[in-house]
């Protein structure tokens, strides 16, 4: 809603959002890269959904490491200079290492996986006039958390909350199929009585299609599983679970990522 | 007020009955519980106000996102369940989603102490004050009777930060004057003494009640954080001799607040520190029994007294 740009429009846009995301982790000298680079294009779609409008409805990032991704769009939105975003994760800095409300437009701190969604719950709750998007990651589905909040926004027919999964298959340590299966993830959530729908994460058309969907499920709560790929854009950093975090990118490693983000 | 009322009335059912009476002035108050509603008395709340009584079931960590959740929508929420379930399970989403994110929620936590008897270690909450003092944005209270209670709740539903309020589950004694006001981050000196200064909080409090000699000088420290440290030091200064006792560890408790206290300011003062000593409780006949057994009896109290003359 913010940029109301055209699926072709926001691809060049995510493409400069990662140039400004490599940059920036290059420059602070550590990110959560991969996952940022994963979940980007699923923020940056929430954003500019005619859907949406998050000056009354709610963006909640319970998967408070992928921040530097919702900093990137914020700091579009906000008009934060490119400067400013590459103070992040310095002392001072409102550009924590996890999502901070510190950030304009950051409604939930968050950091400690599976919180996000028990407070959208809360909030769509509290406030029934609007819309509350959580985005969770796949890895994050293993806290007894998430479950708990899919179990009470089944009771409480809260059909003004959108769950949307980041689902990359990788969690800290390697594939989340290794660390803990999510076994057939959609199936769940239909048990757990919500709508779903599984989606292309990168692509910007069926994004906003879906979104549009899940908005338009007033009865059930929605969820969203885009499928993503981790370290989305940088071949060295895809499906590549070193890339979790990173401290002290090479210039080597930089240059090639820019390179391809070109 | 020089000596102890033998009228005793239940902390939980005051905390339940002042939930009720707010309800009907606070259109935002907000209940979230975790199938505890009849433990916490708040079943009168829940009937009369269905929309605002939002019931978890037995998931403590999503009760607090979803109170925070709440609160954030503009709501004044009481989150309520056992000290030993909340603050004891959810500590974490506690210190994210209410405490860094200064939410306006109150967590209630009932059955505290050795007070719950003969639910035995696994429910005898020890180390919900240690837990929760430790939580910036966090305040902390513990009513010493059920007349304080209900000033307490009514005072922390008007503030718009975090807080904790730890109640008991028997009936125990009334000490607390009816005309007396509870201001946060204000110790009361329930009665005047010259040789040993008294801290506690909660009903164990009332022990000290009970002894007439030597000169008592007792503080109900129910505003545990923020502390009052200037009606602290001021008696301790006055007596020389402090003794703090607590239905909690000794590890993280008020002792160790007080304690802090005395040894950052210029005051000198001998100090013994009455709480349970690095043990689980067990399951017994009643309070007294069990405070006996962990050294934190009417008899202990009398000894500490006489050590520290």
């Amino acid at each position: 809603m913010l940029f109301r740009r055209s699926p072709h429009a926001l691809e060049k846009l995510s493409k400069e959002l990662r140039q400004l995301m490599l940059d920036t982790t290059y420059i602070a000298g550590s990110a959560h890269i991969g996952g940022a680079l994963s979940v980007l294009d699923i923020i940056v779609a929430l954003y500019n959904s005619p859907d949406l409008n998050f000056e009354k409805d709610h963006f909640i990032l319970s998967a408070g490491h992928l921040c530097l991704a919702h900093y990137a769009v914020l700091s579009k939105i906000h008009h934060i200079s490119e400067k400013q975003l590459q103070t992040f994760t310095q002392l001072g800095s409102i550009f924590q290492g996890h999502e901070s409300t510190d950030v304009p437009g950051v409604e939930f701190s968050s950091g400690s996986l599976g919180q996000g969604l028990s407070f959208a719950a809360g909030l769509a709750l509290g406030d029934k006039d609007s819309h509350v998007v959580c985005v969770t990651s796949d890895g994050e589905h293993n806290e007894g958390q998430i479950w708990e909040a899919l179990m009470f926004a089944n009771k409480y027919h809260l059909g003004n909350i959108i769950n949307v999964v980041d689902y990359n298959g990788i969690q800290i340590d390697g594939k989340t199929e290794d660390i803990m299966p999510l076994g057939e993830l959609a199936a769940k959530y239909l048990r757990f009585g919500w709508t779903v729908t599984t989606v292309d994460g990168h692509d910007f058309t069926s994004l906003l299609k879906t979104i549009k969907q899940a908005k338009n499920s007033t009865i059930y709560p929605a969820c969203i599983i885009a499928k993503t790929t981790f370290g989305k854009g940088i071949s060295y950093m895809e499906n590549n679970s070193e890339y979790h975090h990173i401290k002290n990118l090479s210039d080597k490693l930089y240059q090639l990522g820019l390179e391809e983000l070109s | 007020m020089s000596h102890i009322s033998h009228n005793q009335a239940s902390i939980r059912q005051s905390f339940g009955d002042t939930i009720y009476e707010l309800g009907s002035i606070m259109p935002d108050l907000y209940v979230v519980s975790m199938d505890l509603r009849e433990s916490m008395r708040l079943t009168r709340f829940a009937n009369k106000f269905r929309s605002r009584f939002i019931e978890c079931g037995v998931s403590e960590n999503n009760a607090a996102g979803v109170a925070a959740g709440l609160a954030k929508a503009g709501k004044t929420v009481f989150l309520a369940s056992f000290a030993c379930f909340s603050p004891g399970v959810n500590w974490g989403t506690i210190r994210e989603s209410i405490c860094y994110n200064n939410a306006n929620v109150k967590i209630v936590g009932g059955y505290a102490g050795l007070m719950a008897g003969v639910l035995g270690a696994t429910h005898q909450m020890l180390e919900d004050i240690s837990l929760v003092r430790a939580l910036p944005n966090m305040e902390v209270f513990s009513p010493v009777d059920a007349t304080e209670t209900a000033k307490i709740v009514k005072a922390i539903a008007r503030t718009k930060s975090p807080a904790y309020l730890r109640i008991v589950a028997p009936e125990t004694p009334l000490v607390f004057p009816p005309h007396l006001s509870f201001t946060i981050g204000k110790s009361n000196v329930l009665k005047k003494g010259r040789d040993i200064t008294i801290i506690g909080h909660g009903p164990i409090l009332t022990s000290a009640f009970t002894i007439n000699k030597p000169s008592l000088e007792i503080i109900n420290c129910s505003s545990i954080k923020p502390l009052d440290e200037k009606t602290i030091l001021a008696s301790i200064k006055k007596t020389g001799r402090c003794i703090v006792i607590e239905d909690h560890q000794k590890n993280g408790g008020l002792g160790e607040a007080v304690a802090s206290a005395i040894l950052s300011s210029e005051v000198k003062c001998k100090f013994a520190h009455l709480a349970v000593d690095n043990h689980f409780g067990q399951s017994g006949k009643d309070y007294h029994q069990l405070y006996s057994h962990y050294h934190i009896g009417q008899k202990n109290l009398e000894n500490a007294i006489k050590k520290i003359l």
